[in-house]
């Protein structure tokens, strides 16, 4: 199968926007014309119906044998066709008031058609004696086409049964029916003459109404049907560029994942295998000598010992943090979401974190209020976050000093953004501020801390150890929460680290990932 | 926006944007009622049994004050809200020159007007549309009900915010003429400075929008009417 060609430019709907419909395209010949046969049958008079255009889309038994008499000849058939083309084409007004439906009843008395001046744009006399009333066929205010009465002789006579057979024929031919066509064959003229439809000026307004009424029952179902149907077509012809352009789009990640996919294994591979193994073994080597397995250490022997181990385990911790960025960078790192209460994750780390202050002779304390909203996020990961800023903050600050975690909620919105009002409320963060009184960070500095393998100077590494990882794992943790994080000077002394999340709200399930769209995009 | 000389017509579209079951049919069949006969036209409702709005309504209105004077055809689109629709939204954005956006001001629909917004926009965006260029009210519907946004909450940030926000009870009617008003004010001016419309037509635009208020049956001075916005109270520089 070839594939269908994809849709370029959006599917117009002509009938939506564009030009007012034409009555052709609502209505169905056929049935249209059974409609009319039944309106004639039951009024006794014929019924055409014309397009905008002129042209005939249905009509009932139509033109008697007079006509057929008259239109034998050419003077004669002249003479019908002008006549016939001025009801065809001749401008008629709009209704003037005009509700919902398509007619307005007229008001006046019952026989207004035929006390109607001569001038009435409706009204059209043959030379045979019989008239032609014509009525606009009006939707959403616009003429799209016309219904003919007619030819049918008037007379006189209020309202009568339906269908009740007209006994007597009004008086005989005029003149001008002769007159027409000299070559006309009168004997048959007036023979047929009688037969032409009868009908008073009563019935043919109540059948006009009736059928604009009828008609327009039918044009807005039509055009209803019209606007279904185009619009279901172009729903699917949008469906379906759309769905080609996601599978393009998926297409074009998958690949992208599978190209990481190999590198994150190559790179994870080695870096766990090649570096971890030996260092396992070093650090196996290294304990079993401190446990004087191969003899009895002298006091240097054993200094040197332990110093080794401990760098061996800085250098694990390293590889470790190592493994953890990258994970975080090709985005195969996990992270599970759950509404969190973010109060708890703080006094938890306070908690990990207090035995090592008081150790050190620095405060550590958090204040987050009660009512504080929950975040949506993963708690091992959060936890992470605010561990490593406390830590960081700890060892940066000498003895005597502090070491504070304050929660708060506030909102991230601009003056006249667009739809402010709608979109404000979402806009809750989770403010986290960590804040110490140590060195501090300069301003220039501030924002390349989250840089990896960053350090203030290259002294600090030395009395404080640590290789710059820590803050950039944190950033791109936070950033997998859509959160923020910077630096603030703390006054007088020290540093503040601000972390920014999105509040959960209400109408968000727990444990969904609908607003944790795609974590590291 | 379609402009008929020689008819001295001028077509709007307009629509009515918003997470679904937020009233944007109420508030058509609000506008409907209110409306004189000569100036309705009939509401077509597209829909299916299991799926209540299914493609869109459509409300036309004509507003002519005499024969010869401009007239001005609205034609008032809703959408359906569902997300499963954003196809037939896009269509039915094509081409509006205003759009009201209806939220429902219970608390837990915050998210679902939000996400309407920001569908809205994409939407806009894939059309070709830049949502900052487009006449754009917000109403905050169904005020009737309890757990609601407050109106000082919603007017300390509607006077913020870019858009005129109206409140409404579109069941009762309440709030749906300032809106569409609102609606119809911002666009007019938007599509004037572009088209010069009352230049080329002769025609002033406040008269026209005056008269489009009386024939939705009220008589206060439009003005007034979009003054009924939530906020508001800072002066808004170019509508
Ligand atoms: N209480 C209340 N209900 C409303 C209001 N407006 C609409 N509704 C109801 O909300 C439901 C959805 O309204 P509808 O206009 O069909 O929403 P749409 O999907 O946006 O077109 C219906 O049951 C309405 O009766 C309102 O102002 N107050």
């Amino acid at each position: 199968m070839t594939e269908p060609a994809r849709p370029s430019a959006p599917f117009h709907m002509a009938g939506v926007d564009g030009e007012p419909p034409r009555l052709e395209e609502l209505v169905d010949r056929r049935a249209l014309t059974e409609m009319i046969l039944s309106f004639e049958l039951l009024f006794g008079v014929p019924i055409r119906i014309l397009a905008g255009s002129g042209t005939s889309l249905a009509g009932g038994a139509g033109f008697g044998p007079l006509c057929a008499v008259v239109n034998e000849h050419d003077a004669g058939q002249t003479a019908c066709a002008a006549i016939l083309s001025t009801v065809r084409h001749v401008s008629l007004p709009l209704t003037s008031s005009h509700p919902e439906s398509g007619f307005v009843p007229r008001s006046g008395p019952a026989s207004s058609t035929m006390a109607r001046a001569p001038s009435d744009p409706g009204l059209h006399r043959c030379f045979t004696g019989a008239v032609y009333r014509t009525l606009p066929i009006e939707y959403d205010r616009r003429s799209i086409g016309r219904i003919v009465l007619g030819p049918y002789l008037p007379i006189e006579g209020g309202p009568r049964p339906l269908a009740a057979p007209l006994s007597t024929a009004p008086g005989g031919p005029p003149d001008s029916l002769f007159a027409a066509d000299r070559a006309m064959d009168e004997g048959a003229a007036r023979a047929a003459w009688p037969r032409l439809a009868q009908a008073d000026a009563a019935t043919v307004e109540h059948l006009g109404r009736h059928l604009t009424t009828v008609l327009d029952v039918i044009l807005f179902s039509g055009h209803k049907a019209l606007l279904t149907s185009q619009m279901h077509l172009a729903s699917i012809q949008e469906s379906y560029r759309e769905l080609c352009e996601k599978n393009e789009r998926l297409e074009e990640a998958y690949e992208r994942l599978k190209e990481l996919d190999r590198l994150k294994s190559n790179f994870l591979a080695t870096v766990s295998h090649e570096l971890r193994t030996p260092l396992t073994s070093i650090m196996g080597y290294g304990e079993m000598l401190a446990e004087g397995v191969a003899g009895a250490l002298t006091e240097d022997q054993a200094e040197f010992v332990a110093t080794i181990r401990t760098k061996s385990e800085q250098l694990l911790d390293l590889i470790m943090s190592l493994l953890d960025l990258s994970k975080l960078e090709s985005g195969t790192a996990v992270v599970r979401v759950t509404r969190l209460p973010i109060g708890d994750i703080l006094a938890d780390t306070v908690t990990t974190l207090t035995p090592s202050a008081i150790k050190k002779g620095v405060e550590i304390s958090f204040d987050a209020p009660p009512d504080l909203p929950s975040v949506l996020g993963d708690a091992e990961r959060l936890r992470q976050v605010f561990l490593n800023l406390a830590e960081n903050a700890l060892k940066f600050t000498p003895e005597g000093g502090s070491v504070h975690l304050v929660a708060r909620t506030a909102f991230e919105q601009s003056d006249g953004e667009p739809g402010l009002v709608l979109v404000a409320p979402l806009r809750q963060v989770i403010e986290v501020r960590v804040i110490d009184t140590g060195v501090g960070i300069i301003e220039e500095e501030r924002d390349k801390v989250f840089d990896a393998f960053y350090q203030i100077d290259q002294s600090s590494t030395r009395e404080y150890g640590g290789a710059g990882l820590g803050l950039a794992i944190v950033k791109r943790l936070v950033e997998a929460h859509q959160g923020t994080i910077h630096v603030e000077g703390n006054e007088p002394e020290g540093a503040i680290f601000v972390v920014q999340i999105p509040a959960a709200r209400h109408s968000v399930m727990p444990n969904s990932r609908r607003s944790m769209p795609p974590i590291f995009g | 926006m379609q402009l008929d000389f020689s008819a001295r017509e001028v077509t709007v579209k307009l629509v009515y944007y918003g997470p679904a079951l937020s009233g944007k049919t109420s508030n058509l069949v609000a506008l409907h009622g209110l409306a004189g006969a000569d100036t309705r036209g009939r509401l077509m409702t597209l829909e299916t049994q299991d799926d209540r709005t299914l493609f869109f309504d459509l409300l036309p209105l004509t507003f002519r004050a005499r024969d010869g004077d401009v007239s001005l055809r609205i034609k008032l689109f809703t959408v359906p809200g569902q997300p499963i629709h954003s196809a037939t939204r896009r269509l039915v954005l094509q081409g509006a020159d205003g759009i009201a956006l209806i939220a429902d001001s219970r608390l837990s629909e915050t998210q679902h007007n939000a996400d309407a917004f920001f569908d809205l926009r994409e939407n806009l965006r894939t059309n070709g549309l830049d949502l900052a260029k487009m006449p754009l009210v917000i109403q905050f519907n169904k005020r009737d009900l309890p757990d609601i946004r407050t109106e000082a909450e919603l007017g300390q940030l509607a006077d913020r915010g870019k858009e005129p926000v109206y409140l409404a009870v579109a069941t009762k009617g309440a709030g749906v003429i300032e809106t569409f008003m609102g609606l119809l004010h911002l666009t007019w001016a938007q599509l004037d400075a572009t088209h010069q419309l009352a230049k080329k037509l002769s025609i002033d635009g406040d008269t026209l929008l005056t008269h489009a208020a009386q024939k939705l049956g009220v008589s206060t001075p439009f003005g007034d009417l979009l003054a009924r916005r939530v906020g508001g109270t800072r002066p808004r520089s170019g509508r």
